[in-house]
């Protein structure tokens, strides 16, 4: 954030702008809402589990995949993105199955823009358990891959799946 | 988690494995809603965010959001900078926050608790204090002094970057988030020091 | 019974003592548990089972701050699953396949589902429509029709991006809080562009607002 002649540094203020940067997280079900005004005949869908053309969903995928593959990662492995935004954070590292569990290990990289952090992982195909951790203190799982129903040990945790 | 409404390649969503903005937005023109959903799922809640703070409630900022996607999608090809797709879309939000704002006839809750972050340990009854406190400072700021607040406070836009997307100058803007920050201050104040 | 079958996995495994202790669990635990977290590694090793997972399972209690205790128990229920699912899956399953099923087990899934994809994916691997099987679970589709659409795309020697686009199209449509899509078969109650008629899904597990985050 750039200093300029408003004093970004004012302790109160900061503090009030570190609150309302807090994730707002509205329901999903607008995507979906948004989506049914939008909708357009689906074009003819290969087949598929009648249920899922029967809601036209052909249309209206939800745009999230288990795991977008980059390129080719070498040696039988897949290069995957991540990318995070925590504006108002100064450490985002990622662990999982990956990198055992290692804080240290795979440290997001600030992008240019400032609040954005990325890592690019390169996986051998698989299932992969793996969350984040800001500011060595807040576990955050990512909203777009699925959840792991089984968190043993009380974190948030998503999966994701390297083919 | 939030995503800048201005980052420019792409990304986020929380945290989202991710093409490019511009080439979701190719494929949306191309008749992908699938790629508009990606888009959507993306930037929904960085929106959700501004709208939330500006309108005082998770209805009307909902429904910005909603009306801001389906505009965003119907002008889709005056979109010329693709890969500043989140910017070109927030600024879309900005005005229907706007126009929401005008057709409110009643100002409803500010502070609303929506925050999905599990607050710092041991510290959740005061965290929720604050939290109403900032919301109700913030629903008593006037709304042009709310805005360039958020803007420029919690969005982190520069005075250029306000300047576009509000059609405002930006000596005006500097003026209103100086005044925003004093009213806070002095809002807050009174609450501490009550 | 679970325990049972654990003790029963284990009581199978040879020695664990001819191994040397991963540098990973000796670094990284308090050396009660990395003893017996290893034991069980070493069981699962002998029983011709993937280990790598319960190493993993043990650094994230540990990153995660827990406790010797619900480390063990973890590693150890996941060698349970691990054993399940390589009685479901046959000897020849790859590591990621086991993985992969023993994750199907937890979500609640019987093994029999595991073995009829095997059956109908023979030769291919079956991380993916294991994994979307579990996920859709996961996101709130009920076992049976989860279940059904999966088989139905297996059955029909589908490649694996039709599996992940039938995650996609359920989770708009589970996230869409509406209705319950109707059973793969079963003729749409309306036009395409209305959710289809049936019983109300219950809300999205966890899947979205429940993104809390939690403390180490």
């Amino acid at each position: 954030m750039r200093a300029e002649r408003d004093d970004l540094r004012d302790e109160l203020l900061g503090r009030v702008a570190a609150e309302l940067r807090r994730p707002v997280r509205l329901d999903p079900a607008v995507d979906a809402r948004v989506l049914k005004v939008l909708l357009v005949p689906a074009p003819a869908p290969r087949r598929l589990p009648r249920w899922a053309i029967a809601a036209g969903s052909g249309a209206i995928a939800a745009g999230l995949a288990l795991v977008t593959l980059l390129h080719d990662g070498g040696a039988g492995r897949r290069a995957v993105e991540l990318r995070v935004h925590v504006p108002a954070s100064s450490q985002v590292v990622v662990v999982g199955d990956f990198n055992d569990w290692d804080p240290a290990a795979t440290p997001l990289r600030p992008a240019r823009d400032g609040g954005v952090w990325t890592v690019e992982l390169r996986l051998p195909p698989g299932r992969y358990r793996y969350t984040f951790l800001v500011d060595g203190r807040r576990w955050v799982p990512d909203p777009a891959e699925p959840r792991v129903a089984d968190d043993d040990f009380g974190a948030p945790m998503s999966v994701l799946t390297v083919s | 988690m939030p995503l800048s409404p201005l980052s420019h390649s792409a990304p986020i969503g929380g945290l989202s494995i991710s093409e490019s903005d511009a080439a979701l937005v190719a494929r949306t023109l191309d008749g992908d809603l699938g790629a508009f959903g990606a888009l959507m799922a993306r930037y929904r809640d960085a929106l959700g965010r501004y709208a939330f703070h500006m309108l005082g409630n998770r209805e009307d900022a909902e429904e910005a959001v909603q009306d801001s996607f389906v505009r965003a999608h119907r002008a889709l090809r005056d979109c010329r900078q693709p890969d500043r797709f989140g910017s070109w879309l927030f600024a879309i939000l900005v005005n229907r926050c706007r126009t929401a704002r005008r057709r409110l006839f009643r100002r409803r809750r500010f502070g609303e608790e929506l925050h999905d972050d599990v607050p710092a340990r041991g510290d959740a009854a005061a965290a929720v204090e604050w939290r109403e406190e900032i919301g109700r400072a913030l629903g008593r700021l006037r709304p042009h002094y709310r805005e360039a607040f958020l803007l420029r406070y919690v969005e982190g836009l520069d005075y250029s970057e306000m300047a576009r997307l509000t059609g405002v100058r930006e000596p005006t803007l500097r003026m209103r988030v100086k005044r925003a920050g004093d009213r806070l201050r002095e809002l807050l104040g009174e609450v501490h020091a009550g | 019974m679970r325990m049972l079958r654990l003790l029963a996995l284990l009581a199978a495994a040879p020695s664990a003592a001819l191994h040397p202790q991963d540098r990973r669990l000796a670094d990284r635990l308090d050396p009660v548990t990395a003893t017996s977290v290893q034991y069980l590694v070493d069981s699962a090793r002998g029983l011709g089972l993937p280990t790598e997972a319960l190493v993993q399972k043990a650094l994230e209690g540990r990153t995660l701050g827990a406790g010797g205790e619900r480390i063990r128990a973890a590693v150890g229920a996941l060698l349970g699953q691990l054993g399940r699912a390589r009685d479901a899956l046959g000897p020849s399953a790859s590591e990621p396949e086991l993985t992969a099923a023993a994750g199907a087990l937890r979500a609640g899934l019987p093994g029999e589902i595991l073995q009829r994809l095997r059956a109908l994916r023979s030769g291919r691997s079956l991380v993916v429509p294991i994994s979307v099987l579990t996920d859709l679970v996961a996101e709130g589709m009920t076992p049976e029709l989860a279940t059904r659409s999966v088989l139905d795309l297996a059955r029909d020697g589908r490649p694996d991006d039709d599996f992940v686009a039938l995650r996609r199209r359920a989770q708009m449509q589970l996230r869409n809080g509406g209705r319950e899509p109707g059973p793969p078969g079963r003729p749409p109650a309306r036009p395409a562009a209305d959710p289809p008629a049936g019983r109300a899904l219950p809300n999205p597990p966890a899947s979205h607002p429940a993104d809390q985050a939690a403390e180490p």
